[in-house]
This record gives C-alpha cells, sequence and structure tokens, in this order.
C-alpha cells in the first residue's frame, strides 16, 4: 500500500475580480505536476472556499486576487480556518499585488504571495517544498 | 477592440507602451470601428491619470500622425494578411461547428466548452513562455535593466467609507414613495419581454442604486454562478 497520499490543493477566485486566466493556468500546472487540485470558480466569498477546502480535505489554499482586496480577504481566509481548527492548511496567493503589501499579509500568516512574472514551475516548486500533507 | 491584457509584463513596464500601440496599429489597420488602449500599468494596479493619459495620446499618435487612417482599408489587397484572415475564418467556422454539435452557446458554457477552450490555449500560451519557446522581453529574455518602475495608483479605504457615507445620504434624502414604485415597476417588466430600459431609467431617476437595481432584477432572472471547473 503506497502511504504517502497525493498533497490536495484548492485555487480560489475570491470577490467580484473576473480575472481567471491566471488561476486556471496554475491549478492546471499543479494538476499536470501531480498534485490533487480543485479550483472553485469565480466570484466565491471567503465562507465558502473554507466550506469548500474542509469538505475537500485539502492542504493548501491558493487564492488568486486581481481586484485590490487582498488585505481584506487574506486575513478574513485566514481568521476563518482558525475557527475551524484548520490553520494548518497552507495558505498561499498571487495576483495583482503590490510589493509593499507583500509583508503584512505574510505577517497576517499568508505563507507566500507570487507576483506576476513568476513561472509556474517556481510555483509548482515552492508548493512542493512547503505544502506537506495535513495529519488526520 | 482592446488590447491584449494578457500581452503586458509587470516587467520594465514602460516597454508596454510599445506593446499596445502595436496592438492599436494592427486593430487599426484591421478596421476596427472601436478601440480601447491599455494603460501602461495595468499588470501592476489600476491605471493612473497619466497612464491612462499615454494610452489615450497612443491612440491619437496612431490617428493623427501615422497616416493610417488616412486609407479606409491600407493593408487591401496583401497576399499574407487575406490568407491569415481565410484560416481565422475557417478555424472560427470550425468553432461554431462544434459549439451548435452541442446544441448552441448555452449548453457549451453550461459543459464549460469555451471555457476549455480559453484555458487551454492560456495554458499552451504559458508553457511556451516558460519554457522560453515563445519570447517575452523583458520576461524570459533581454531581462537585465528591470529598474523601470511605474508610479502606482493607491486607493486607500477612505474612498470606500466616503462611498458609503454618499450611498447612506441618498437613501435618506430620496422620494421613497417613487423609488419604491419604480423597483416595483422595474421588476414587474422584468418578468415580461417587454424592454427594461425605460423601467431602469426611473429607477435611476428616483435615485435607486446599482445595486438596488441588480438586486431587483436578479429576483427574476437569478445569477450565473461559475460551478467548480473541471480543468
Amino acid at each position: 500500500m503506497n502511504s504517502v497520499r497525493k498533497v490536495r490543493l484548492l485555487v480560489g477566485k475570491v470577490g467580484l475580480d473576473g480575472h481567471d486566466r491566471g488561476a486556471k493556468i496554475i491549478a492546471r500546472a499543479l494538476r499536470d505536476a501531480g498534485f490533487e487540485v480543485v479550483y472553485t470558480g469565480l466570484h466565491q466569498t471567503p465562507d465558502m472556499v473554507v466550506a469548500t477546502a474542509i469538505q475537500e480535505d485539502v492542504d493548501g489554499i491558493g487564492l488568486s486576487l486581481l481586484s485590490g482586496a487582498h488585505n481584506t480577504i487574506f486575513p478574513k481566509l485566514l481568521r476563518l480556518l482558525a475557527e475551524k481548527n484548520s490553520a494548518d492548511i497552507v495558505v498561499f496567493g498571487g495576483g495583482i499585488i503590490p510589493e509593499e503589501d507583500v509583508p503584512g499579509l505574510r505577517k497576517a500568516g499568508v505563507r507566500m504571495i507570487f507576483t506576476p512574472g513568476t513561472t509556474t514551475r517556481e510555483v509548482i516548486d515552492w508548493v512542493t517544498a512547503n505544502v506537506p500533507p495535513r495529519r488526520r | 477592440m482592446q488590447t491584449a491584457g494578457c500581452s503586458l509584463t509587470a516587467q520594465q513596464p514602460i516597454n508596454n507602451v510599445v506593446r499596445v500601440t502595436i496592438q492599436a496599429l494592427a486593430a487599426v489597420l484591421g478596421g476596427t470601428q472601436s478601440l480601447h488602449t491599455n494603460a501602461l500599468d495595468e499588470t501592476l494596479a489600476l491605471p493612473t491619470e497619466d497612464s491612462a493619459r499615454i494610452a489615450l495620446r497612443t491612440q491619437q499618435i496612431v490617428a493623427e500622425e501615422s497616416g493610417v487612417a488616412n486609407s479606409i482599408d491600407p493593408l487591401a489587397g496583401s497576399y499574407f494578411v487575406e490568407s491569415l484572415t481565410d484560416r481565422l475564418e475557417q478555424e472560427a467556422q470550425a468553432t461554431i461547428r462544434r459549439i451548435d454539435q452541442i446544441g448552441g452557446i448555452v449548453p457549451a458554457i453550461e459543459q464549460g466548452f469555451p471555457q476549455r477552450e480559453i484555458a487551454e490555449a492560456s495554458y499552451l500560451y504559458q508553457k511556451q513562455v516558460d519554457d522560453g519557446d515563445k519570447i517575452v522581453v523583458g520576461v524570459n529574455r533581454f531581462t537585465e535593466g528591470d529598474t523601470m518602475k511605474a508610479p502606482l495608483l493607491k486607493i486607500g479605504p477612505e474612498v470606500e467609507t466616503g462611498q458609503v457615507a454618499r450611498l447612506r445620504s441618498v437613501r435618506a434624502s430620496r422620494d421613497r414613495p417613487r423609488h419604491a414604485r419604480a423597483l416595483e415597476a422595474l421588476h414587474g417588466v422584468a418578468r415580461t419581454r417587454e424592454n427594461l430600459m425605460p423601467a431602469i431609467l426611473e429607477a435611476v431617476r428616483s435615485y435607486a442604486s446599482v445595486g438596488e437595481i441588480c438586486g431587483t432584477l436578479e429576483k427574476v432572472f437569478g445569477t450565473y454562478r461559475e460551478g467548480r471547473v473541471q480543468l
């Protein structure tokens, strides 16, 4: 029996921003790299993302944000995860996020922010190194 | 016609002016009837006043200085352009036939066909960029000198609080019976096949918010929810 199970990931789009090209590319690249990936579709709320993450038993959540609402949405997501005893789910993200906002997001508990120009390989390598399967 | 957002780069962002110019010129050569040029900083933030003005000036230079607008169809008779047009037409026809086979565009969207086609094309594009098969200047080639920075627009939380305050004061001061009647009438028209526009205009004149108007229509039409997408 194979005791090492595949890492499960959720790629999410939250809020009104409809730019899903990047999220879909990343979801597809992670899937091709051997991860199990769920992509939520557009216009999710943080509550919906957390509910899906728990239901799908994921190890990591990657949010794509191009709306400028990252300073509101990431902290809300992290708070909801903590409330659901799921703070061990690794949260990362990407999109149009100014460099000066990155330290604040990192401090709030977002483990990594990928900005434009990141290759799919860099995301895959980071996830491989930093998102372990959760203990159950 | 809008220039391609996905062609813009966060690296060496001022180069985006050149990309937008080439695309704007291509659009005019293709006979476009309306043209939106992207601002150079759109991969980084909402455009500043200055970057939006450069996008406008780009159109004005193409229109007034380049001379392409002096002819109705400057590339008429070009073998190469005509052959590309024929190929595009053939491929578009093939895609339309596939959609017809599915049963039309609504079932096609419900089954995720166009979504998959778009996702597939963007994934292949990204793969080519990542592998260096497709050159993007400043991203995977000619990357030295990435010191150009574009000044970015910052939108602070005061914009939100200001807008909330404005909305509150409009709600407090508007003619409530007229507003209620207008939304009720809009709801009624939405359930028929009648033109919605006069009812929407009356709702606007009665100071209904965009949210209230959309919410009224949503009660009748519902909201499109993209389901979990199969990749």
